[in-house]
This record gives structure tokens, C-alpha cells and sequence, in this order.
């Protein structure tokens, strides 16, 4: 993936698509776990979401910039 | 600076001194806020000078305006925050590119664009109104700096737009991440508060007769119950994925419990008429009929709020209602009472039905697990377009003012003053009394921008590194944070932070120049002024005498709507818009006036009226009427109509006249007829306010049959 992506001619960090795509990827999890009750069984259910916001959006950050 | 007070201080003490307790915990929450608005800022305003973004100070005002105690607050503000900066740069941009060398057809078009934006904020009583105001605003903040060189505008947007959007997410991260404080407590509490007082007063009322004070004030407590529900639940859906995932179904809760009590007002109503009337052997066959009712919610102390078992209860007793209605039925020989009885009956099915649909939902609600989906409903609100256009015209005078002034005089902080005029005309325009909003804005700005003064000018100077920084700005910046947690000094604290910040512009590295700093503080503090001017010349309308009776007529119209609108989803924005409108008005009149217990006379009359009219446009639209029938029960509707949009004698006998013909015509199918008498019957209240409308002496329905 480039590093780089032009927008109708803006240049914008490759980085931006990879969070925009995190960010939906967080609120599917969230509606699932949500519907299920899943956060009830995490001591900090917002630390939990943002650590794995934060695992998600590294990963893939990690594998574009490889 | 301790965050949270030692717990030896106040753990022996509490006994003792109860108040001494209850000082330390309000105190320890009110520093908890200051802590976690101050780390918010310093990590933003470092954050900003790390990433070497433009302005620092305007990623800091941004954690400012939207930190709040309660972190589903600031994620909610956050979010239209955001989606507000994003449209009003964009549109800022788009402007500056369609005018860069017009600079007065582009002050106009700007104006214009900002006015509208504050025109819409009023639109809503969430956060969504602030999503509005900034919309308007940051297209000035983008373009108003840039003006005089526009080639430098998409810059200054980025700038921008990546301030604020830092300045968001840090202030989220803190306040959702540290020590949160929940809103969701909040929502469950009041909606179970909800829940338990609903079912009390039903099962305390199972007597048959209800004071109409009493009913007027009950009434008016579950609107309010309902409509302070909704407000909550916009807001923490942002903080909680499963009060989000539970989003809709608490909509419909909502909608049900105004539902249920809207037919429980009318079968009171009903028995109330019944008895006045002496017609006591139908009213108290209604009341044996309502008691099982009261009986199914009359379960042991410990599970008398549980909506599990209240469900079950309920839904046997709405099979039984039948067979008892039989039996109960065979009592009455002449038609007429036995019409009433039928009336009360199809009513008292209903809202057993509503009942148990109610505790149903919030039996689901109750499950760790949501399944399957439900119905989608919305709170429509009532919306005062009136209003709006005042606001929309004042922002607009405002800033044209301010424009002309600012071309024609050639005065290099202007955009400033601008700026700030924008800021404070649209952040204030919902507020009770801006006048006094914004003078209060004025003293905390001024004594902001003093203490600024004395920061940046003997402080700074001598002082090297971000903990320099943070050393000489802490001590000034302790005091806004706490100051608005202060009830007593609304938009002080906020405004005191603000105009230090905005004085202070931070940079890295920071430039000392105090011309330039008094310059710019004459201009913000005349901005600020200019604001508080605006409101003198064009005060809001909201709350004032016209609007009150403005509202009032549109509540009235609401049976106009029900009667003429689409039949599509017209259930649901009946009952959240009549209330909507009710709330709206009842905030701004003294409880025990005169015109207090008028509006809510027509409240309940509207809601009783409204009901009976939506029943039979259901009935209409189930199309097994003759085409005769289906005439005249339009016919009746539109007279109906008709009245409640112009309340007089000669169309409350018209309506009176249509009605009756209408219950000769549809004597074949018993429930158009029964909907039809209930609507006759709500027209002859005596306690309503169409009472005045009744020709005189009363008179009682005819004998319909």
C-alpha cells in the first residue's frame, strides 16, 4: 500500500484509509459485544475498547508501513 | 494538588458532621473534573507542539469547551464537535475559493452561513445543537485569519481541523479512560425511576377517581420523565456500546410508556366524566373491571418494580378482560350504558395491552443479552420555526454589523472581535437569559485575560521547558475548571479558561508581544460585548408571552395533525411532539399560574382528543366501513380538526353535530362506534378547556343508541 494516497488531488497519509477502516472495524466489535454483553466481563470496559482500538489501528498501520 | 481528598480525613469525621462528608465528596468530585481537565489540556497542548501544529492554544480551547463531568457528555459533544468543525471548514474553504477577492460579498456569504447555523442549533436541545453553532463558527475561524491572503485558507483549515480534532480525541481519551464518571448510571436509575413510578401510580389508582389536579400534575411528571429519558439516552449511547446496541429499544420503551399513559388518562377521564354525571352503576362496573389490573401489579414489595414478572401477570389479565367484560356486560339493559360501558371497556383492553407491551419492553431492556430487532421509532420534537428565524436574523445583523464596521474602519484585529461575536452569539442563543449569559461570559473572559496577562508577561518570560510552561499557567488554570463546576457562576468557569487560553497563544517557540496581546484583548472583550448588544436589540423569543401562546396554539394543532398527516408512523410523533411541545412551554411559566394549569388542561385534552382520532383514522385505514360510514366519520374527524385548530362555540356544535351522526351511521361495526363515542365523550368534558365552548346550560351526550 502507498505511502501516500491522493484524495482528488490532496495528499493525505496512507494512514488515514487504515483508520478510517479501524474505526469501522471498532464499531462492528462494538455492536456485537454490545448486543451480546460481552464488556460486562472486563474490569474497564472504555480502557479495553481503547487498548483494542489501539491494537487494531497499530497492526494495521504496522503491516502498511512494513 | 490532591485530586481526591485522604480518606482519613473523612472517614472519621462523617459521623460527626454529615455535611462535613457531604462538602469533602462534592468537593473531591469537583477536583476529580479540574485534574482531568487539566491533564487533558497539557497532553493536548503538548500533543499539538510535538506535532508542530500551528496553534496549540486552539487545540487546548477545544478540550475546554468540551470537557464536562460526565464523559458521555464530552463523547457526545465530541462527535458533533467534530462532525461541526469538519462541514463549517469545509464550507469555509468553499467560500473563500467562490469569493477570494470580494471581501464584502464574502462577509455576507459567511454571515449568512453562521446565522443559519445558529438558526438550526435551535432546532435541538442536545449536543446536536452545538454541532450547529460550531459549523457556522469554524468556517469564520478558518477563513476570517486568512482572509487577507487567501492562498494560505486550505492551510489554515488543515491547521485547524487537526487542532481541534486533537484537541477532541485527547479530551475523550482522559475523560472516558480516567476515573470516569458514568452517565449510564444516570440513564438506568431515572428510566427505572420512570418505570416504578408509572406502575405505582397505576396500581395506587386502581380506585377509579383521580383528582384532576393530581392527574395534571402526574401527567405532567411522566412527560417530563419521558422527555429527560430521551435526552439522556441521545447522550450516552456515545459512552456505552450496549446502551448503544439498546438504542432503539429504549426508544420504543419510551414510546409505549407515553402511549400507556395516554390511555390511562383517558379511561380515567372517562370514569371521572361517568360519575359526575351520575352515572355510577357504569362507572363502578369500569372500576370492578380495572381493579384485576391493579391486582396483576400488586405482587410482594421485592418484585413489585420486576417487569418479568409484572409481564406475565399482565398479559393473563388482558386474556381474561374478555370473558369479564361479558359477564359484567350483561348487567346494563339500555343501549346507552351500554355503549359507555363498551367505551370503557375497549379503552381498559387497551391499556392493559400497552401495559404489558411497556413492561415487556423494559423486561428485554433488563437482559444482559439484547436478540432480535424491534421496531424502529423516533422522539420527534416539536419544532418552533419562529424562533428560529429571530435567531437566524440576530447572528445575521450581528455580524453584518460587525463586518461593515470592520471594512470600513480598517481595524487590524477585527477578525478577532468577529470571532468571539460569532462564538458567544450562537454558543448563548439557547441559553434562559443570554443577557445575562453573556455578561457573565464578560466578567470570567476579562478576569481570564488579566490573569493571562500576569502568566505570559512576568511568569514565562524566565521560565524554559514544558514543566516551566506548566508551572506558570497551573496556578491561573486551576480556577476555571473549578469555578464551572460551580452552580452558582453558570459559564464563568468556561469563560474565565477560554480567555485565558485565547489570550495566552501558546506557540512553540512563544512570542512575547504585548502590543499586539492588549490589542487583541480590547478587540475579544469588545466581540464579547458586541454579543451581549445583539441580545439586548433582539431578544430571544423562547419563553417570552407570544412564543408561549404560540406553542400552545401548535399543541392544540397537534389533533389537526393527527387527523390530516399520513397514518405512517403518526402514533409515535403524536405522542413525543405533544409532549415535546408541552415541556418546552411548562419550563417557561411558574408551576402553580394560571397559565401553567391552562396549558396542561389542554395537554390532557389534546392527548385524550388526539388519541381517539388516531383510532379511528386506524380504523378508517382497516377499511371495514361502508362508504357512507367512512363519509361521515371523516366528515366528524375534520370538524374535530377543525375545532382544536380554532376553538370556538359555533365549531364545537358543529363537531358535536358530526360526531353524533357519525355514531347513528356505523352502528354496525362496535368498534368505530366505541371509538367515536370516546371521542364525543372527551368533547363533552367539563374539565377540560373546552368546556367554555359548551353551550350553556351543560348538556349532557344524548342518547346516541
Amino acid at each position: 500500500m502507498p505511502r501516500e494516497v491522493a484524495f482528488h488531488g490532496v495528499l493525505m497519509p496512507g494512514l488515514v484509509p487504515v483508520l478510517i477502516i479501524s474505526l469501522v472495524l471498532m464499531v462492528l466489535i462494538d455492536m456485537v459485544a454490545g448486543r451480546l454483553g460481552l464488556y460486562r466481563h472486563v474490569w474497564h470496559p472504555s480502557l479495553f475498547r481503547f487498548a483494542l482500538f489501539v491494537c487494531l489501528f497499530g497492526a494495521a498501520g504496522l503491516l502498511l508501513l512494513r | 494538588m490532591s485530586a481526591v481528598p485522604s480518606p482519613e480525613a473523612s472517614t472519621p469525621m462523617a459521623p460527626r458532621w454529615p455535611w462535613l462528608a457531604g462538602f469533602l465528596s462534592g468537593e473531591a468530585r469537583a477536583w476529580l473534573f479540574v485534574a482531568k481537565s487539566l491533564l487533558a489540556m497539557y497532553i493536548t497542548g503538548w500533543l499539538a507542539m510535538w506535532l508542530q501544529l500551528e496553534q496549540p492554544s486552539t487545540a487546548m480551547i477545544t478540550v475546554v469547551v468540551v470537557m464536562h463531568p460526565q464523559s458521555g457528555m464530552v463523547l457526545a459533544k465530541s462527535f458533533y464537535r467534530a462532525i461541526g468543525t469538519v462541514t463549517g471548514s469545509l464550507f469555509g474553504l468553499a467560500l473563500i475559493s467562490v469569493f477570494p477577492q470580494q471581501r464584502e460579498l464574502f462577509l455576507l456569504c459567511l454571515s449568512l452561513w453562521v446565522a443559519l447555523c445558529s438558526g438550526g442549533a435551535t432546532f435541538y436541545r442536545n449536543f446536536m445543537s452545538y454541532g450547529f453553532v460550531l459549523a457556522g463558527y469554524t468556517a469564520a475561524i478558518v477563513t476570517l485569519p486568512a482572509i487577507s491572503n487567501p492562498l494560505n485558507a486550505f492551510d489554515s483549515a488543515v491547521m485547524r481541523v487537526s487542532e481541534v480534532l486533537l484537541g477532541i480525541v485527547v479530551s475523550g481519551v482522559v475523560s472516558d479512560l480516567v476515573l470516569p464518571a458514568r452517565l449510564r448510571g444516570v440513564l438506568r436509575q431515572s428510566a427505572r425511576a420512570q418505570f416504578g413510578q408509572f406502575i405505582d401510580f397505576v396500581r395506587g389508582s386502581t380506585g377509579g377517581s383521580i383528582p384532576r389536579e393530581r392527574m395534571e400534575q402526574a401527567h405532567l411528571a411522566f412527560v417530563r420523565s419521558a422527555v429527560q429519558l430521551e435526552d439522556l439516552r441521545s447522550s450516552v449511547i456515545f459512552e456505552d456500546p450496549e446502551a448503544h446496541a439498546r438504542s432503539s429499544r429504549m426508544r420504543l420503551l419510551n414510546q409505549r410508556y407515553m402511549a400507556a399513559s395516554t390511555s390511562f388518562q383517558s379511561l380515567h377521564h372517562l370514569i371521572n366524566r361517568l360519575q359526575r354525571r351520575g352515572a355510577h352503576d357504569v362507572a363502578d362496573a369500569l372500576v370492578a373491571l380495572y381493579r384485576p389490573i391493579g391486582d396483576a401489579l400488586a405482587v410482594e414489595p421485592a418484585q413489585q418494580h420486576e417487569p418479568v414478572w409484572l409481564t406475565e401477570r399482565l398479559r393473563d389479565c388482558a386474556r381474561a378482560m374478555p370473558a369479564h367484560v361479558l359477564s359484567l356486560r350483561d348487567g346494563f339493559t339500555e343501549p346507552a350504558a351500554q355503549l359507555e360501558f363498551d367505551t370503557g371497556a375497549a379503552l381498559l383492553q387497551r391499556f392493559a395491552d400497552e401495559l404489558g407491551d411497556f413492561t415487556a419492553t423494559e423486561a428485554a431492556l433488563r437482559k444482559p443479552q439484547i436478540r432480535g430487532s424491534v421496531e424502529r421509532v423516533h422522539f420527534r420534537r416539536g419544532h418552533d420555526y419562529t424562533g428560529a428565524a429571530v435567531a437566524v436574523l440576530r447572528t445575521f445583523l450581528t455580524m453584518v454589523t460587525l463586518s461593515a464596521f470592520w471594512v470600513a474602519s480598517a481595524w487590524p484585529f477585527g477578525a478577532s472581535a468577529m470571532l468571539l461575536a460569532t462564538i458567544f452569539a450562537g454558543l448563548l442563543a439557547a441559553s434562559p437569559n443570554p443577557v445575562g449569559a453573556v455578561m457573565n461570559t464578560l466578567y470570567g473572559y476579562a478576569a481570564g485575560m488579566t490573569m493571562a496577562g500576569v502568566s505570559v508577561f512576568v511568569l514565562m518570560p524566565g521560565s524554559e521547558g514544558f514543566v516551566m510552561l506548566i508551572m506558570a499557567t497551573l496556578p491561573f488554570l486551576l480556577l476555571g475548571p473549578y469555578l464551572s463546576t460551580c452552580d452558582t457562576l453558570p459559564g464563568v468557569g468556561a469563560a474565565y479558561t477560554l480567555g485565558f487560553l485565547y489570550i495566552l497563544a501558546l506557540k512553540n517557540p512563544m512570542v512575547y508581544d504585548p502590543e499586539h496581546f492588549f490589542n487583541d484583548a480590547i478587540a475579544q472583550l469588545a466581540g464579547v460585548a458586541l454579543s451581549a448588544l445583539a441580545f439586548v436589540f433582539l431578544p430571544r423569543v423562547t419563553g417570552s408571552r407570544w412564543h408561549r401562546e404560540r406553542q400552545l396554539r401548535r399543541l392544540r394543532e397537534q389533533v389537526t395533525l393527527v387527523a390530516r398527516a399520513p397514518l405512517e408512523g403518526l402514533a409515535w410523533r403524536f405522542e413525543s411532539v405533544s409532549r415535546d411541545l408541552l415541556q418546552q412551554v411548562v419550563a417557561h411559566t411558574r408551576s402553580d399560574s394560571d397559565e401553567a394549569r391552562e396549558l396542561l388542561a389542554w395537554s390532557l385534552a389534546v392527548q385524550e382528543s388526539g388519541r381517539a382520532v388516531l383510532e379511528l383514522r386506524r380504523d378508517l385505514a382497516a377499511g371495514d366501513l361502508s362508504a357512507q360510514g367512512r363519509g361521515h366519520v371523516d366528515a366528524a374527524l375534520q370538524s374535530v380538526a377543525r375545532l382544536y385548530q380554532m376553538p370556538a362555540a359555533e365549531a364545537w356544535r358543529r363537531a358535536d353535530r358530526e360526531v353524533l351522526a357519525a355514531i347513528g351511521v356505523v352502528a354496525a361495526t362496535p368498534r368505530v362506534r366505541q371509538h367515536l363515542h370516546a371521542l364525543r365523550s372527551a368533547l363533552h368534558d367539563p374539565d377540560s378547556p373546552l368546556a367554555a365552548y359548551l353551550p350553556s346550560p351543560l348538556t349532557e351526550p344524548a342518547d346516541a343508541a
